[in-house]
C-alpha cells in the first residue's frame, strides 16, 4: 500500500518516520549473522562514506582513511576499517566509542559532518556489527543476486509523487527490503526528482524519465511516463516508421505535435543540417518555383549528393577523432585524415567499413590516413575508451579503476576490451612524433592492473574469441561491431545522428547508452538501429530517413500545449548555428570571404581540416568550435554567451565583413536595383524567405534615412546607401531567425 | 641559406659517429662571433627543376632549367645517350641562359632518367627527367577555376607546377563507359608535391578522389565534360612542386599503367644478380587458412599479391632436418607501400590434431647502420639500404611438413591488388649488394641541406662516400672497394669493408693542380665468394632536395643511374691535407707509425685548430690530433700495439671540420661591374643621342617635323630600354656582391687517401721463417 501525500513536506515527514521505523530494510530483521558485504558496505555507500569526493578519493582516501569507490572492493575496505590504524577505528568492548561511529555521527569532529545519527538504521547496524566482533561473513553466506524496484514502470501525472520499494534478492532465495539503503538518481532532473528515501516526484515537463536505483553494486530502473494529457487530435500522415513511433508516443503522453513547417523553413533547415550551409539565393528561388510534390525528397537527395554534405560531416567526425594540430608538422597528418574522412563520406563508404579502416589501420599516414588516429590516441587504454564511447556509446573510463557504478562493466571487461589493442606495433618514421603502425605478431593480452592477471581480448558482454597470434585482434573487434546483432554499434550511431538533427538524442548524453539511462522512445531507437543495419550501415540512408520524416519537418512554433515538451519531438527544437556554419552564413550573407591559412581562397569554415584555425579566427573560438581534444560532442560549446553577442554586434571581424569591398552592401548600394529588390535579396539569403509587408516598409524607411559620419556630418548619397545596407545586414545577422536553425 | 641563432647553431655533428664531447670541445674553440654567422657545407651545384620534366620519345622539346650555385652552365647531360641537349640560341646565335633544346631519340625506352648540368663548380645534383610515349603539353596560363580549366586531350601528359594554396583544373571529354586513367606523377619524379587527384563533374562538384597514390581509374557514367582537379595534400606549392598529369585510355580491366618512377634506396639489394624478371610460379587463392595451404617444393620462386585486405598466403612444403633455407621477399623494394612478413612453422599431426611449432619469424632487412632518428638532432644517415622486405633464413629442426606464411603487416584493411610481392626460398647463394652516399655534417636544427651533394670536387679538395653492404645468404667476407673512370687529376681510394662488417668508405680527391673536367665513374666492390672473385656494382644515393628543416619536410632519398664526377679549377678547396710524402707507409705489427702531414690553407679560417681523426679499419681508433689553423704541417702518430692492427695493406685518410671564410664566386663581381659600366656608358650614349634628336625634332622645319619626331620617339624608347638594362646590370652587381661577401662556412675536410702496410712483427716473422 503506497500512501498518498498532499505536499512534499508531509511526504518527507512520513518518509522519515518510515525510515526510522525499526526493522524496515535492516540487516537485523532476519536475525541471521551479519555480513560485511551484504550489510555494512550498503550503509557506508548510502551515507556517502565511499563516494569519490570522500573516503574513496583515488589513492589518498580522506585523512588517512581510504575506502573503495562505492564499496566495489569490500575485502580492502574491511582491511582498512578493521585492521588499519592498529584497529583504532573499531572498539568492540564499547561499539559506540569506535572512531568509525564517533566520526560518522560527528561526535568527534568529522570533515564530512554528520553522516549517520545514533538513531539511524545504518548506525545501529554498525553498532551491532562491531559488537559482534566485526565479522566479514563466510563463503557460505548468501550473496546478493539481484535488486528489484517496484513499481518498475508507471504513468505518473505532472507534479505527483510515488514511493519506490527496492528489494534485494539473495543467492539463497531470500529477499530483503533495502529501500532505505538504496541510492536513487533520475536521468533527467528537469523532469523528476527523487528523495534519499526513494520517493519520486514528477515536475512540470511531460515525457519519459527514468530513475536509476543502485544497491550493493547492482542497478535497476524505474521508468516513468509523464503524460501531459492534452488532446492530440489529427496527426500529420506518417512519412515513415519514425513518425509512427514518435506520434504513437505523443498520443500516449497527450502532447499534440505542431504543424509541418513551410517549404522555405524546410529548405533552410535541411540545408543547414545536411550541408552545413544556408541555401543559396538561387536554390531558394528554384525551390520556390518547383511544384513537384516530392520536392522535399529531391532537395534532400541533392544535398546528400553534394560535397558539402561530406565536408560538414567530416568536420563533425574528425573533431571527435581528435584531429588536433599540436605541432606545425602535424599538418600533413591532419589534412590527410580529414580528407580521408571527407572522401569516404562523399563516396558513402559504409559506416562499419570506415570504422574498420580506423580500428585496423596499419602503415603510414600518407599512404593510409586513418593511421593518424593512432598518432593522436596512443595508449591502449585511451584507444578502448575512445572506441567504446564514440562507436559503441559506452563510457568505460570508470571501469579502468573500479567496477562501473551504473553499469555492468567490471575492470575485467575494461582490460578485455583494451587487449584488442595490445598488439599494435609501432615503428618511428622520418616525421617526429609519427609512427607507422603494424600488427605485432603474438598472443593478445593485457595485464589487469588491479589483479595482475593476464586478460585476453573480449568484446563487451562476450566470451573471448579465439585469436591466433597471427591475427590482428583489432579486425575481430571490428567484425564484432559490424555484427547484425551488436547491441551497441548501430544504436550509438543512429542516436548520435538523431541528436545532430533534433538537438537532443533519444538517449542523452548521446554517448552514454546504458540500461540505467533508457531512451525516451526506446522502440524508435531500436527501429532506427535496425534500419541502419539493414541498409548496410548506409550513413546517407540514416540522414535520408530522418529528414524525410514528418517529425523532422514539424514547425518550430509550438502550439498551445507542446511548448513545454523538450524530449518528445512534438515540435522542432531550434538550434543555434554551429560556429563554422554561422561564419560561413555571415560570409554568404555579406558576400565577404574569410581567409584561412594553407587553404585555397574560398575554403569555407565547415571544410577546415583541424582545430588550428580556431586560433586565427577568433569567431570560431567564441562560438565554441571544438579543439579536437575530446571524443565527446560536448566539447563543442553550443550555449550562448555575452562574448558571442558582443562579437556579432561589435567585433572588427564582423564589421569588416559588412564593409567588405565588393561585398553585398557595397554591391547593392552601387547596383541599379530598386531598394525593395535589395531587401528581398537580403531576406532570401539570410532567412530563405521573402520579407513580410511590414518588414519591407520598415526596411525601406530604414534604408532611406541619410547616414552621417563619425563627426555627425552627412555623407554622400552613395556612401549613405552603402552604410544603410551595412546597417540592415548588421540587424539581420543579429536576429534569432538568422542565428538559429528553426 | 638561412642564418641561424647561436643556440640552434651549436655545431653538433661532424660525422655521425663522433663523440659528443669532442664536438662540444670543437664548438668551444669557435669564437662566438664566428659561430653566429656560420653556414654549413661549401656551396654545391644543384639542378633543381626542369620545365617540362620530360618528353615524348622521338620529339625535341625546349627545356628551361633552374638551380642553385650553377653559373656558366655549359651542358645539360642525361643518364642515357638517347637524350641529348644543346643550348637554345637567340637570333644572334648567343646561348639563352637556362634554356636547352632536348632531343629524345625515338627508341628511348620509357623511364625516368637523371638530368644534370655542368657548370662553373662542376657537375650538379640530378633531377628526374621522364620519357614517355604520349604527346605532351606544358601548362602556360593559370588554371585555378572551373572556368579556366585547361582542356586536356585523352592520351596526353601535361607538365605543370602547383601554386601554393591553389587547385589546378583540367577538363576532358569523357565517353560513357570508356575507361580512363588519371595519373599524377610527383614523388616518383623528385617533386615535393603530394598529389591529390579529383574527378569532378562539369561544374566542379567532386565525384571521385584519390589522395594516396595520385591515380584515379574512372569510367564516365555519361558522355560529357569532366573536370580533373589537382592539388597538394596540404596546398603547398612553388616551382619545386611540379607534376606530370597523364590522362589515358585504358583497355580491358587490368590495372591501369602508371608513369615510371625513380628507384628507392632500399632497392640496391634487388634484384639479386642474374635474377630472372618473372617468377616461375604464382600463388593461387584461396590459401589463407592452414587447410588451404598451397603445396610447393623448395627451392621456389613465386609471385603473389597481398590482396584482398588481411590476405595471408600459406604455402606447405616438406623439408629435411638440418636443411637451411634462405627466404627473400621483395615488395617494398619494388616501390610498393608494404611491409612483408614471413612465418615458418613446423606441422606435426597426432591423429586429426595438428600442432604448429614456430620455426622462424622474418621481418625486415635491417640497416647496417643506425638511421638518423627523427629528433631534433641528427645521429646517423637520413636513409639506408635496409628495407621492410624480408631476407633471412630458417633451419629445419625435424623432417616433415612445414608451412610458410607471407603477409603484409600494413595490409589489414587495404584492398589494393597492385600490392604484389616476389617470394624466393633458396639454398644459400652468398652474395652482396652495395650502396653509397656522400658523408655529411649537420646542425641541430634539422638542417639536412648537405645531404644533397653531387661529386663536384674543388681542386685540392676531397670527398668521402660512405659505402654500405647488404650481405646476402651468409656472405661474411671482406669487400674491397674501388672506383674507376675518374677525370684526370682525381683519384679514389677504397677503404675496404672488413669481414663481418657492412660499412666502408671511399675517398675521392682532386689534386691541387687538377684541371677542370668531368667523367662518368664506376664504383664497385670485389670479394672472394666460395673461392671465386666476384665484382658487384655500387649504386649512388642522395636526397632529391637540399632540405632546410627535416622537421617540416620529409627527406626523399633515391638511387641514381650513374656516378658522374667532376673537378673545378674555378675554386680551390680552402684546405688541402696530404701526407708529406707520396708513398706506401710501412710499419711492423705492434710498432709506432708516424705520418707527417702537409696542410695548405687558402684564405681565412676561424678557430685555433682543426681536430683530425682517421678513417680506415685498424686505424680509426687513433687519438685526435691537432692541426693548428694556418700550420702547414703536423704529424699523425699511431700506436699499433694499442690499436691491435693486424698485418696487411690498408688505406686510411684523415678528416676534420673547419670553419672557412668563404667568398662565393668573387670573379662574378668584377665581370658584373664591367658589364654595369658598359651598360652605363651605352645608356649615356643613347641618352645623349636621344636628347639631340629630341632637340632636332623640336627645331625641325614643318615638313620634317613628323619624321624627326618619330626618330626622337624611337630614340627615347631605346633610351628607356638602355636604362632598364643598366638597372638590371646594377642589380646583378648587387646580387653577386652580396653572394661574394665572405661568410663563415663549416665543412668537412678530408685528406687524400694514404696507403699503409703493416708487416708481421719481426719475432713473428722469425718464428714463421724457422718453420
Amino acid at each position: 500500500m503506497i500512501p498518498k501525500f498532499r505536499s512534499l513536506t508531509a511526504l518527507l515527514i512520513t518518509v522519515a518516520a518510515l525510515v526510522s521505523e525499526p526493522g524496515r530494510g535492516t540487516a537485523a530483521e532476519s536475525g541471521r549473522p551479519i555480513n560485511f558485504v551484504n550489510d555494512i558496505v550498503p550503509v557506508l555507500t548510502k551515507a556517502d562514506c565511499n563516494s569519490g569526493s570522500c573516503h574513496a578519493k583515488a589513492i589518498t582516501g580522506q585523512r588517512g582513511f581510504r575506502l573503495s569507490l562505492l564499496g566495489f572492493e569490500p575485502e580492502e575496505d574491511y582491511e582498512h576499517i578493521v585492521k588499519e590504524g592498529r584497529g583504532r577505528r573499531v572498539f568492540p568492548p564499547a561499539p559506540d566509542q569506535s572512531l568509525l561511529l564517533l566520526k560518522s555521527a560527528n561526535i568527534v569532529p568529522h570533515g564530512g559532518g554528520k553522516k549517520l545519527g545514533p538513531e539511524s538504521e545504518g548506525y545501529q547496524t554498525l553498532v551491532r556489527w562491531i559488537s559482534e566482533g566485526m565479522p566479514y561473513g563466510s563463503e557460505t553466506d548468501p550473496k546478493i543476486a539481484a535488486i528489484e524496484v517496484q513499481p518498475s514502470r508507471l504513468t505518473m501525472k505532472v507534479n505527483t509523487t510515488q514511493a519506490l520499494k527496492v528489494t534485494a534478492h539473495y543467492s539463497d532465495g531470500s529477499s530483503r527490503d533495502v529501500t532505505g539503503m538504496a541510492l536513487y538518481e533520475a536521468n533527467d532532473k528537469s523532469m523528476a526528482g527523487v528523495t534519499r528515501e526513494g520517493v519520486v516526484q514528477t515536475l512540470d515537463i511531460p515525457g519519459n524519465v527514468a530513475v536509476m536505483v543502485r544497491y550493493s553494486g547492482l542497478v535497476s530502473v524505474f521508468s516513468i511516463s509523464i503524460p501531459l494529457g492534452a488532446p492530440v487530435g489529427e496527426l500529420p500522415a506518417p512519412s515513415n516508421f519514425i513518425d509512427e513511433f514518435v506520434f504513437a508516443n505523443l498520443k500516449v503522453i497527450g502532447v499534440p505535435p505542431s504543424a509541418v513547417c513551410d517549404d522555405a523553413t524546410f529548405l533552410r533547415r535541411v540545408s543547414l543540417d545536411i550541408a552545413g550551409r544556408l541555401p543559396t539565393l538561387e536554390e531558394v528561388k528554384a525551390f520556390q518555383a518547383v511544384t513537384d510534390p516530392k520536392k522535399r525528397e529531391l532537395a534532400i537527395d541533392s544535398l546528400l549528393a553534394s560535397p558539402d554534405y561530406a565536408d560538414y560531416f567530416a568536420n563533425k567526425w574528425t573533431a571527435l577523432l581528435k584531429n588536433k594540430r599540436e605541432d606545425a608538422a602535424d599538418i600533413t597528418a591532419n589534412f590527410a585524415f580529414h580528407a580521408w574522412m571527407r572522401d569516404n563520406l562523399l563516396a558513402n563508404q559504409p559506416y562499419d567499413q570506415m570504422v574498420r579502416q580506423i580500428l585496423g589501420a596499419t602503415g603510414t599516414i600518407v599512404s593510409n590516413p586513418p593511421v593518424a588516429w593512432y598518432k593522436r590516441v596512443k595508449e591502449p587504454n585511451q584507444q578502448l575508451e575512445d572506441v567504446a564511447q564514440l562507436f559503441l556509446g559506452v563510457r568505460m573510463q570508470c571501469a579502468q579503476c573500479h567496477h562501473h557504478p551504473f553499469e555492468r562493466w567490471s575492470q575485467h571487461d575494461y582490460y578485455a576490451l583494451s587487449a584488442f589493442f595490445s598488439q599494435v606495433g609501432r615503428k618511428p618514421t622520418a616525421i617526429a612524433g609519427e609512427d607507422l603502425i603494424f600488427h605485432k605478431r603474438g598472443l593478445a593480452e593485457v595485464e589487469n592492473k588491479k589483479t595482475g592477471k593476464k586478460v585476453r581480448p573480449a568484446a563487451l558482454g562476450q566470451t573471448p574469441p579465439e585469436i591466433l597470434p597471427d591475427e590482428d585482434p583489432r579486425l575481430q573487434l571490428a567484425d564484432w561491431m559490424a555484427g547484425k546483432d551488436n547491441p551497441f554499434f548501430a544504436k550509438a550511431l543512429v542516436n548520435r545522428y538523431w541528436k545532430h538533427f533534433f538537438k537532443r538524442g533519444l538517449v542523452e548524453p548521446e554517448d552514454d547508452i546504458r540500461d540505467t539511462n533508457p531512451a525516451t522512445n526506446p522502440e524508435l531507437l531500436e527501429a532506427l538501429a535496425k534500419h541502419f543495419v539493414e541498409s548496410g550501415f548506409d550513413l546517407k540512408a540514416v540522414v535520408r530517413v530522418i529528414t524525410r520524416s514528418r517529425t523532422y519537418q514539424l514547425s518550430a512554433m509550438p502550439n498551445e500545449f507542446n511548448a513545454i515538451d523538450s524530449q518528445n519531438f512534438s515540435h522542432f527544437y531550434p538550434k543555434r548555428l554551429q560556429a563554422e556554419v554561422l561564419l560561413d552564413g555571415i560570409d554568404l550573407l555579406t558576400q565577404a570571404k574569410t581567409d584561412f591559412a594553407d587553404l585555397p581562397p574560398g575554403t569555407r569554415a565547415i571544410a577546415l581540416p583541424d582545430n588550428s584555425y580556431n586560433r586565427a579566427a577568433p569567431f570560431l573560438k567564441v562560438f565554441g568550435r571544438p579543439e579536437g581534444a575530446s571524443v565527446c560532442e560536448c566539447e563543442r560549446v553550443q550555449s550562448s554567451s555575452l562574448a558571442q553577442s558582443l562579437h556579432l554586434m561589435n567585433s572588427a571581424e564582423v564589421k569588416g565583413k559588412l564593409a567588405f569591398a565588393s561585398g553585398r552592401a557595397d554591391r547593392l548600394s552601387k547596383a541599379d536595383v530598386p531598394v525593395a529588390e535589395g531587401i528581398k535579396e537580403i531576406y532570401l539569403s539570410a532567412f530563405g524567405r521573402e520579407p513580410s509587408g511590414e518588414e519591407y516598409s520598415i526596411a525601406e524607411d530604414f534604408l532611406a534615412k541619410p547616414r552621417t559620419d563619425a563627426a555627425g556630418k552627412p555623407v554622400d548619397a552613395l556612401r549613405s546607401k552603402r552604410l544603410a545596407y551595412e546597417d540592415l545586414l548588421w540587424a539581420i545577422l543579429n536576429t534569432k531567425e538568422f542565428l538559429y536553425n528553426h | 641559406m638561412q642564418r641561424l641563432h647561436y643556440k640552434d647553431f651549436l655545431l653538433l655533428a661532424m660525422l655521425n659517429r663522433t663523440p659528443l664531447s669532442a664536438l662540444l670541445a670543437l664548438a668551444m674553440i669557435l669564437p662566438a662571433a664566428a659561430v653566429n654567422a656560420q653556414l654549413v657545407v661549401l656551396p654545391a651545384p644543384r639542378l633543381l627543376t626542369t620545365m617540362p620534366m620530360g618528353g615524348q620519345a622521338g620529339t625535341a622539346v625546349e627545356v628551361t632549367i633552374s638551380g642553385e650555385n650553377i653559373e656558366n652552365v655549359t651542358e645539360l647531360l642525361f643518364s642515357t645517350p638517347k637524350i641529348t641537349a644543346k643550348p637554345v640560341t637567340d637570333a644572334q646565335g648567343k646561348a639563352v641562359e637556362g634554356k636547352f633544346l632536348v632531343t629524345i631519340a625515338a627508341d628511348a625506352p620509357v623511364g625516368v632518367y637523371d638530368a644534370r648540368v655542368l657548370s662553373r663548380l662542376g657537375i650538379s645534383s640530378a633531377r628526374a627527367f621522364s620519357v614517355g610515349t604520349l604527346p605532351e603539353l606544358t601548362r602556360t596560363a593559370p588554371n585555378n577555376s572551373v572556368e579556366t580549366a585547361l582542356k586536356l586531350p585523352v592520351n596526353s601528359i601535361c607538365n605543370a607546377t602547383m601554386t601554393k594554396r591553389a587547385v589546378d583544373f583540367y577538363a576532358f571529354e569523357g565517353k560513357k563507359g570508356r575507361r580512363v586513367a588519371v595519373d599524377c606523377a610527383a614523388a616518383g619524379i623528385d617533386s615535393k608535391l603530394t598529389p591529390v587527384v579529383i574527378i569532378a563533374d562539369a561544374k566542379g562538384a567532386d565525384l571521385l578522389v584519390n589522395r594516396t597514390g595520385g591515380v584515379i581509374d574512372f569510367i564516365p557514367p555519361a558522355d560529357g565534360t569532366y573536370v580533373v582537379k589537382v592539388n597538394d595534400l596540404t596546398y603547398q606549392g612553388g616551382e619545386r612542386h611540379f607534376y606530370r598529369l597523364a590522362l589515358r585510355d585504358v583497355a580491358g580491366d587490368g590495372p591501369a599503367p602508371r608513369q615510371p618512377s625513380t628507384t628507392l634506396v632500399s632497392a640496391v639489394s634487388w634484384p639479386p644478380p642474374g635474377f630472372p624478371d618473372t617468377a616461375s610460379a604464382a600463388e593461387t587463392e584461396p590459401n589463407n587458412r592452414p587447410a588451404e595451404a598451397q603445396k610447393i617444393t623448395l627451392p621456389c620462386d613465386l609471385s603473389g599479391s597481398f590482396f584482398p585486405a588481411a590476405d595471408v598466403d600459406t604455402f606447405e612444403f616438406s623439408a629435411k632436418k638440418g636443411d637451411i633455407w634462405w627466404v627473400e621477399v621483395a615488395s617494398e623494394r619494388l616501390g610498393l607501400p608494404t611491409d612483408p612478413f614471413v612465418l615458418v612453422q613446423q606441422v606435426t599431426k597426432t591423429g586429426d590434431q595438428e600442432t604448429l611449432t614456430d620455426v622462424a619469424e622474418l621481418y625486415d632487412i635491417n640497416s647496417p647502420v643506425k638511421v638518423s632518428s627523427n629528433g631534433y638532432s641528427y645521429d646517423g644517415p637520413p636513409y639506408d639500404v635496409g628495407s621492410p622486405d624480408v631476407l633471412g633464413k630458417f633451419e629445419i629442426k625435424e623432417d616433415g611438413a612445414h608451412r610458410l606464411q607471407v603477409r603484409d603487416l600494413f595490409g589489414g584493411t587495404r584492398n589494393v591488388p597492385e600490392n604484389s610481392y616476389r617470394l624466393i626460398v633458396r639454398k644459400a647463394a652468398p652474395d652482396f649488394a652495395l650502396g653509397a652516399w656522400a658523408v655529411h655534417m649537420t646542425l641541430r636544427n634539422g638542417d639536412r641541406a648537405a645531404f644533397s651533394k653531387p661529386i663536384a670536387l674543388r681542386a685540392g679538395g676531397a670527398m668521402v662516400l660512405e659505402v654500405l653492404a647488404v650481405r646476402r645468404d651468409g656472405f661474411d667476407g671482406e669487400i674491397e672497394l674501388g672506383m674507376e673512370g675518374l677525370p684526370a687529376g682525381v683519384t679514389a681510394g677504397g677503404l675496404k669493408i672488413p669481414a663481418g662488417k657492412s660499412v666502408g668508405h671511399v675517398i675521392i680527391s682532386a689534386d691541387s693542380t687538377a684541371k677542370a673536367g668531368s667523367a662518368l665513374a664506376r664504383m664497385s666492390g670485389r670479394a672472394k665468394i666460395d673461392g671465386k672473385d666476384v665484382t658487384r656494382p655500387c649504386r649512388l644515393a642522395s636526397m632529391a632536395w637540399p632540405v632546410k628543416d627535416a622537421k617540416q619536410e620529409i627527406p626523399s632519398p633515391r638511387l641514381f643511374d650513374d656516378i658522374p664526377v667532376s673537378v673545378t679549377e674555378a675554386e680551390a678547396s680552402p684546405l688541402t691535407i696530404t701526407a708529406a710524402e707520396e708513398k706506401v707507409w710501412e710499419v711492423p705489427q705492434g710498432g709506432a707509425l708516424k705520418i707527417p702531414l702537409k696542410a695548405v690553407w687558402r684564405g681565412e679560417f676561424s678557430g685555433t685548430s682543426v681536430k683530425l681523426k682517421a678513417y680506415g679499419t685498424g686505424f680509426d681508433g687513433m687519438k685526435e690530433i691537432d692541426l693548428p689553423v694556418k700550420a702547414n704541417a703536423t704529424e699523425a702518430v699511431f700506436d699499433l700495439a694499442a690499436l691491435k692492427t693486424p698485418p696487411g695493406d690498408y688505406t686510411i685518410a684523415f678528416y676534420g671540420s673547419a670553419v672557412a671564410k668563404y667568398s662565393y664566386n668573387p670573379d662574378a663581381v668584377k665581370a658584373a661591374e664591367a658589364a654595369r659600366i658598359k651598360a652605363e656608358a651605352e645608356a649615356a650614349k643613347i641618352a645623349s643621342e636621344a636628347k639631340k634628336l629630341a632637340g632636332d625634332a623640336a627645331n625641325a622645319p614643318a615638313d620634317k617635323k613628323s619624321e624627326m619626331a618619330n626618330a626622337a620617339k624611337i630614340a627615347a624608347d631605346k633610351q628607356k630600354q638602355a636604362e632598364a638594362l643598366m638597372a638590371e646590370a646594377a642589380k646583378k652587381v648587387k646580387d653577386v656582391t652580396d653572394a661574394a661577401a665572405p661568410k663563415d662556412i663549416v665543412d668537412i675536410f678530408v685528406s687524400a687517401p694514404i696507403r699503409v702496410t703493416v708487416k708481421p712483427a719481426p719475432e713473428a716473422a722469425a718464428v714463421t721463417a724457422k718453420k
